[in-house]
């Protein structure tokens, strides 16, 4: 049966190890639940815990494996011939999936599939499967292998399936007793899927790391590193020969996050230090929120804003009349509006380690005859420092690895330019451009991607350590 | 130091005047920060507004059974093979016919010039309203069109008698028309609910172009994170707060879920691809993957705040329960987590609205594509492809009709109710429902 | 009966260093100091005693116009330094607090070298001309605090790396190197072991040659042996103030020699 339907038959079956469970459990102890060790929905919980958990790893690893065995099977039975320069093994492969699936149904409608290509074809037609090219012999025999194995494999799985599940139930009917502590069994089980949960975060970094290792040692084997390092042109080409270096690529992110960083940071920390310092407990209360509004902002809002606003007045009033250029995206456009995104970040985070410091030292500093801006910039500011440069190093990494602002803020060509009036591209940019562009999975080009992701994910993730180390020492300082 | 207080001597004034200006720095740059964020509300605002009130026309429409359905069976087939054009001449009719009843002129202009004002997208609507309700044909109904979006421009102020002496799609005597239309109650501007409700529509017809597809299609992937976030976050949050011990492993997690609370949101978008589309062959652009590669990367950002909803409550609280007999388990399900809750549903409240927000990694899934067919119901609807709408609003940014613009601003502003609404909501469930211990 | 080491100090000079008349303190609704005259004398060691909660902080903390940093705080009534009004809105209260030194409970030395912690009165209040300058300053106020011999080798280390004792000593050497003339010390022994206790109360003693002393104490012990005059506190009002060796022996006021004996406080 179809797996749909075979979990629901699993649901039932669950339900049912738990009524029977239970109903055991209270009639083992003579209708009294209070002689049971657990309260009796516990002794249903476990027994239905017995017969799911099985059966559903069964399921998983089942489907997990069936795909590329039968696969591989299948693709034996293909003949080399078949694969040529102008059909590749993934349009072969694709078109004898397609076939797999309109044999499916022409046997679910009831007719038998013929063996003759052109009557084969018109049937799969019928059923809304169009081939990309003239299936051959083998390749009908590859989908009927498919297709049959696949059928077997349901089969199969629903039978074992349902004999694991009562299995399981049988054995845990067996330990039901009146001492036994089904409790503590249902909440080992609660545990272990705290942690498997837990685990998730761990799972998502392995991914993460592997999808970008993976298919950048894919990309290596296609183009040198070394010119993916160190060369200073970025131009890919759509039949070959394209140039892949990133540098340029890197010079336009750090570029345009240094003018962020230069727009967010004073703004940020003076912010800070006067919601702080000076400002009465009205006004941090609407100011503060107000500045976080800025940080709730999707990013898509400011790179529209970047584009139709802030990129044609600096073009129309900066670039045009000093002959900086005539481009309305540009660094400074991208640089200055990811500069307004990253402020809340800068005064925010300052903020918190600013009221940490002790005031105790502002006291001392004071009673000395200092002045309150002496007293920030000579006692609190330098005690404050280190969280303030990791707050800095944060607010950077968020810079670098923006996208949607530099998307639309930034255009798209690759230049190693001072002028900042002039469009640079950035490597987040480029990672979006080239895996939605045309060109093919398997090229160069589009495994490019991974490797800027790659580049980016290692470069932000030194940053935030970097950041958290720093502020961890501080925090030692304090406790 | 000696000498009389009452006198400031010179050092000091020095000192004080530095230190007013070290404040005026301060007060600037909060000054800075808020007018930044004015300025970004007034153009967003200023830009998207208008896309809530649309161009109309209104007029009676003869849906002559000679064009529509020469053989006069009113068999389905039949009626399918009339196309988009036959009907859009159907109006184009129809509206001359309506001037000359009126007594407006129309100058120098032919008929088709007049079927020109109106959208085509209308036509393939009429055509729809038609095959729906075959008996209508030989019928006189009335009928309201969008007008193209250079009128619809025209009467927000993109397009003037300038520019359109020089625009291949329009001409000063069609807006002079328009003008007379207007003034005769044929042509008027209406709220347009289209904006909701209609798919997205080509480049050419920005006057048609909604939101319906990307509502929807945001609606799924929020429903798919918040189903799958809130269960595992809670129960992960729990596991590290009330049971994991202190070991290097329980370390390794820690740290895993602060940096990938950090991680560019580009990264995941890679991990999608990689790992729900081309390990694991879910249809691309679809918001099951959508939804799943924003739970990925919502998951850190529900367990912080989680975590610290739990550290919240006070320890009393468990011992009262742990010396009563309950199991650790039964002490954090039954005590700890209720109270904690509210802190718990903020936090999650607000991961989804930055899920909601969220752009490039639903582009490298594959959501760019141009989807004008609804998604279906779910389950299935969850596979089907749809749009989402930071994407929409991307989308849109793309197109060259400047008349885009304005229907992106209005989507973003759209988006921004919806965040509001729901950082609002949980505003006030953190000061309703949150306890002071 | 211990020796009665108070009666052989007497008291230098009468000139009256601060004034304070009819001085009210409120904190929002809170009326925390009550109707308070009292004069410090010059180059005098003057005690403030009482319970917790009675004012005695408040009121030092009047004296150098600390009270302004807190919000609710409203100071009313006139306080003299010198014949001048401290609250006259002609004062800044940062050149008041280079003529009025303060040492705190808690040893609060900043996170710099002990060198820079000495100098950064000066240096802000532009007191030297140039590093010479500014070195024997530092020196000066680090042998006074009798500290120079324990840290000479070591001035650019951090202060914060001093034992607690050293840290008091090098914040009261941080205080006078602003020369004062008045210095107030709020509980200054209170977070100190007895060594170093006795190292700052020698320290007080030294230090009234040259400053008007404010201590505030929670040790009537402390008070017996280090000031000259003392003041007692309690709810808010001044309740008795005279010599030392008066107070502790022959109290006026019923209140004044409950909290001596013991009954209240």
């Amino acid at each position: 049966m179809q797996l749909g339907p075979l979990l629901l038959l699993l649901v039932i079956l669950t339900v049912f190890a738990y009524i029977a469970g239970r109903a055991r459990a209270i009639s083992l102890a003579g209708g009294d639940s209070r002689k049971l060790h657990s309260l009796p929905a516990f002794y249903g919980r476990a027994a239905a815990i017995a017969a799911a958990v099985p059966a559903l790893i069964l399921i998983v690893v089942w489907l997990i494996v069936q795909g590329p065995m039968l696969e591989s099977r299948a693709m034996a039975l293909l003949d080399p011939a078949d694969i040529t320069a102008e059909r590749s093994i993934e349009a072969v492969s694709a078109d004898v999936h397609r076939m797999t699936g309109g044999l499916n149904a022409i046997l679910r409608s009831g007719q038998t599939p013929s063996t003759d290509v052109a009557t084969l074809t018109g049937q799969l037609k019928t059923h809304n499967v169009t081939l990309q090219g003239a299936p051959t012999a083998s390749m009908i025999a590859a989908a009927t292998a498919l297709e049959v194995g696949q059928h077997r494999s349901r089969v199969w799985l629903s039978l074992l399936t349902a004999l694991v599940a009562l299995a399981g139930f049988a054995l845990a009917w067996r330990q039901i007793t009146p001492e036994y502590r089904a409790r503590n069994a249902t909440e080992r089980f609660s545990m272990a899927l705290l942690i498997g949960c837990s685990l998730i975060a761990v799972l998502t970094t392995l991914g993460i790391i592997a999808s970008l290792l993976f298919e950048t040692i894919h990309f290596f084997q296609l183009y040198p590193w070394q010119k993916f390092f160190f060369s200073t042109t970025w131009n890919p080409q759509f039949g070959g020969g394209s140039d892949l270096g990133i540098l340029p690529l890197v010079w336009g992110t750090l570029y345009i996050s240094t003018i962020a960083l230069v727009v967010a940071v004073p703004i940020g920390l003076f912010s800070a230090i006067y919601l702080s310092e000076y400002a009465g407990s009205r006004m941090r209360a609407v100011v503060k929120p107000a500045i976080e509004i800025l940080a709730g902002i999707p990013t898509i809002v400011y790179g529209l804003f970047a584009l139709i606003t802030v990129g044609p007045l600096l073009r129309d009033w900066i670039a045009q009349p000093m002959g900086f250029g005539n481009s309305s995206t540009s660094v400074a456009t991208a640089g200055l509006v990811m500069g307004i995104m990253v402020i809340p970040f800068v005064s925010s985070l300052s903020d918190d380690i600013i009221n940490a410091v002790p005031q105790s030292l502002r006291d001392g500093s004071l009673a000395i005859g200092a002045t309150p801006s002496e007293t920030v910039r000579q006692v609190v500011i330098p005690a404050a420092l280190p969280g303030i440069v990791g707050a800095v190093l944060l607010a950077a990494s968020r810079a670098i690895g923006e996208t949607m602002i530099v998307v639309l803020g930034a255009g798209a060509s690759a230049k190693l330019s001072l002028n900042p009036f002039e469009a640079m591209t950035t490597i987040t940019v480029k990672i979006v451009s080239q895996l939605t562009g045309d060109t093919e999975f398997a090229s160069p080009e589009t495994l490019v991607a991974f490797a800027l992701g790659l580049t980016l994910f290692c470069f932000t993730l030194a940053l935030n350590v970097l950041a958290q180390i720093i502020v961890r020492r501080y925090r030692e300082q304090y406790e | 130091m000696s000498g009389s207080l009452f006198e400031q001597d010179r050092k000091t004034a020095v000192r004080n005047a530095a230190e007013k200006r070290f404040r005026a720095y301060g007060l600037t740059a909060i000054i800075l920060a808020l007018l930044a964020l004015v300025w970004l509300l007034i153009s967003i605002l200023g830009n998207g507004l208008p896309a809530f009130r649309q161009t109309m026309m209104t007029f009676p429409v003869t849906l002559d059974a000679a064009v529509l359905d020469k053989s006069g069976n009113r068999t389905p087939e039949e009626l399918a093979k009339v196309t988009t054009i036959a009907y859009g001449k159907v109006l184009a009719t129809s509206l001359t016919a309506e001037l000359a009843a009126r007594g407006i002129d129309i100058g120098a202009l032919q008929p088709k010039d007049i079927g020109s004002l109106i959208s085509e997208e209308s036509s393939a609507q009429l055509r729809n309203k038609v095959l729906a309700d075959p008996a209508l044909i030989g019928t006189v109904i009335p009928f309201t069109v969008l007008a193209t979006g250079r009128i619809d421009g025209y009467f927000k102020g993109r397009v003037t008698m300038a520019s359109a002496a020089l625009d291949k799609n329009t001409s000063p005597e069609k807006l002079v028309l328009a003008d007379k239309m207007k003034d005769a109650g044929i042509l008027a501007m209406r709220f347009n609910t289209g904006f909701f409700f209609l798919p997205d529509a080509s480049d050419k017809r920005p006057e048609a172009a909604g939101l319906g597809v990307a509502i929807i299609g945001s609606a799924y992937m929020m429903l798919i994170v918040l189903l799958l976030t809130l269960p595992i976050g809670v129960a992960a949050s729990v596991y590290l707060q009330e049971f994991a011990p202190k070991n290097w492993f329980t370390d390794l997690i820690e740290v895993n879920i602060a940096n990938l609370a950090a991680v560019p949101s580009i990264v995941y978008g890679i991990l999608g691809l990689s790992f729900f589309i081309n390990f694991a062959g879910l249809p691309r652009s679809a918001p099951i993957v959508g939804g799943l590669v924003l739970v990925l990367m919502t998951l850190p950002r529900i367990i912080i705040p989680t975590r610290a909803a739990l550290q919240a409550v006070p320890p009393s609280i468990r011992d009262a329960a742990l010396g009563v007999g309950a199991s650790k388990l039964q002490t954090v399900f039954h005590h700890v987590l209720p109270l904690a809750m509210p802190g718990v549903l903020t936090g999650t409240i607000i991961g989804l609205a930055q899920a909601l927000g969220e752009t490039a990694p639903l582009l490298l899934i594959g959501m760019v594509a141009f989807v004008k067919d609804f998604p279906s119901a779910p389950p299935q609807g969850f596979f089907d492809p749809a749009s989402a709408l930071p994407v929409q609003i991307f989308n849109w940014t793309t197109r060259g009709d400047p008349g885009f613009v304005e229907r992106a601003s209005g989507a973003i502003i759209v988006l921004l109710v919806f965040l509001v609404i729901m950082n609002a909501g949980a505003i006030a469930l953190r000061s309703r429902f949150e306890r002071r211990w | 009966m211990m020796k009665d080491v108070r009666l052989e100090r007497d008291v230098q000079t009468t000139t009256a260093k601060i004034e304070a008349r009819n001085v009210q303190v409120y904190y929002g609704q809170n009326h925390a100091l009550k109707d308070v005259d009292v004069d410090i004398l010059d180059k005098t060691v003057t005690a403030f005693i009482g319970p917790s909660g009675c004012g005695k902080s408040t009121f030092l903390r009047c004296l150098n116009r600390m009270n302004d940093t807190v919000a609710s705080a409203r100071v009313e009534g006139s306080i003299k330094i010198d014949g001048e009004d401290i609250y006259d809105a002609r004062v800044d209260p940062v050149q008041l607090r280079a003529k009025v030194g303060m040492v705190f409970q808690k040893p609060n030395p900043f996170p710099k070298s002990i060198y820079d912690n000495v100098a950064y009165g000066p240096k802000i209040h532009g007191m030297t001309r140039n590093k010479a300058e500014l070195d024997a300053v530092v020196e000066a106020c680090l042998r006074k605090a009798a500290l120079w011999n324990e840290v000479k080798d070591r001035l650019l280390s951090p202060g914060t790396g001093l034992s607690g004792g050293q840290q008091q000593r090098l914040c009261i050497a941080r205080a006078i190197a602003t020369s004062p003339e008045v210095l107030l010390m709020d509980e200054p022994c209170s977070a100190l072991d007895p060594i170093a206790t006795a190292q700052v109360e020698e320290l007080i003693d030294e230090l009234r040659s040259q400053f008007s002393v404010v201590i505030v104490t929670h040790s009537m012990q402390q008070a017996a042996r280090v000031s000259q005059k003392t003041a007692f506190f309690h709810l808010g009002y001044l309740v008795e103030y005279g010599e030392t060796g008066a107070i502790f022996t022959n109290p006026k006021d019923p209140r004044t020699e409950s909290y001596i004996t013991g009954r209240i406080g």
